[in-house]
């Protein structure tokens, strides 16, 4: 089947059925899409499909077809960094790093809907992405930064 | 023991002996009874069995009134307890304003225990006039009687809602080892027709008649 990552369409063959996380990863080798619980409960794969945070965990292959699918890999580059990843650098947010993409994606997802959002409404927004290592304090800095960033007004 | 019998062989004669039968999709019908061919009595049973299916928590969990948090309830869990992960569902009750219900509930059903449940279908809470969780029989029965808070549908059209409505289906086949809300489906929209002929009647019906000394069947 044809899906569209990052920009370009791939070929992959694959069971329908095979979760879309397995499709990134193992096929495509796009590997900073990390694999956590495989149940929905961590956030840890969080990508985006048409834009909206989603979990390929959850996803099977097939209903990636004819979709937008954006990975950590395509949000940014290193020479130009999407506003959350400069936000991430700038606060040092990672700690081992290992949920951070996850953290990236779906904080990106969420300022498309909340522009400047409260500390409540982070919280909420992101509490579905669990941090082993606690750095919930500097995500919500590095989500405020990058809201500003976004806003322009940094 | 013997009553619950005469009820369910009662119940059943009186589906099989539907005077109408409309079809809307090609797993469920909307089978019509006779008017006044169901006593008021049988109206009372066919809703208990309709609360069980409201009350259960296939269906309560997202039933939650003007609450934006799902619950997390029923023998999955060890304890009644709010959605995990800070969920709010917001205003727009499928979680637009913080993360959407549709980034975990996809159109795939998670098989895996304590796995995201999904369906072909937007995953969401019920309107806020559907307020089931925690509330009683009467107080059930009094929304979904009441057009102002039941979407302003006659019984036949919240029977045929619930044939149409895919999200609502899952509850009756939820996968992996979650229990399924009672009855079957077909089952249920027989009983809120038997209810609805029966003039949609509540528990608390019989009780503000005698209590007014008047007699009720």
């Amino acid at each position: 089947m044809e899906i569209n990552v990052n920009g370009e369409a791939h070929e992959v063959d694959v069971e329908d059925d095979m979760p879309l996380l397995w499709v990134l990863r193992d096929e495509l080798n796009l590997t900073g899409t990390k694999y956590g619980c495989g149940i929905a409960q961590c956030g840890a794969c969080t990508i985006h499909m048409d834009g909206l945070a989603v979990r390929p965990c959850q996803l099977k292959a097939s209903e990636a077809k004819g979709r937008q699918i954006t990975t950590i890999e395509g949000l940014g580059t290193p020479d130009a960094l999407n506003a959350v990843q400069a936000a991430w650098i700038e606060h040092q947010v990672a700690q081992c790093g290992y949920c951070q993409s996850g953290q990236i994606m779906s904080a990106a997802s969420f300022l498309k809907f909340k522009p400047n959002p409260t500390d409540e409404e982070i919280d909420y927004a992101m509490s579905a992405n669990l941090c082993r290592c606690g750095t919930y304090p500097r995500i919500r800095e590095a989500v405020k930064t990058a809201a500003a960033k976004l806003r322009g007004e940094v | 023991m013997k009553s619950v019998i005469k009820t369910c062989l009662l119940s059943l004669f009186i589906v099989n002996s539907m005077a109408a039968e409309n079809s809307i999709g090609d797993k469920t019908v909307l089978n019509e009874p006779e008017a006044g061919s169901v006593s008021t009595q049988q109206g009372l049973d066919s809703w208990s069995r309709v609360y069980e299916v409201a009350s259960h928590p296939r269906c309560a969990n997202c039933h939650v009134g003007n609450s934006p948090y799902p619950m997390w309830s029923g023998p999955s869990f060890t304890k009644t307890q709010r959605h995990g992960m800070n969920i709010n569902a917001g205003a727009s009750r499928m979680g637009v304003e913080y993360i959407m219900c549709s980034t975990c509930h996809t159109g795939s059903n998670s098989e895996a225990d304590h796995g995201a449940p999904g369906v072909k279908d937007a995953w969401r809470l019920a309107p806020v006039e559907a307020d089931w969780f925690g509330k009683s029989s009467v107080e059930i029965c009094q929304q979904l009687r009441d057009p102002k808070r039941n979407g302003n549908r006659t019984y036949q059209e919240i029977a045929s809602h619930l044939g149409h409505d895919v999200i609502l289906h899952w509850a009756w086949n939820p996968g992996g080892e979650r229990e399924p809300a009672p009855y079957s489906l077909q089952e249920h929209m027989d009983d809120i027709m038997l209810w609805g002929v029966a003039g949609m009647p509540c528990p608390d019906d019989i009780n503000s008649n005698l209590n007014d000394g008047v007699s009720y069947e």
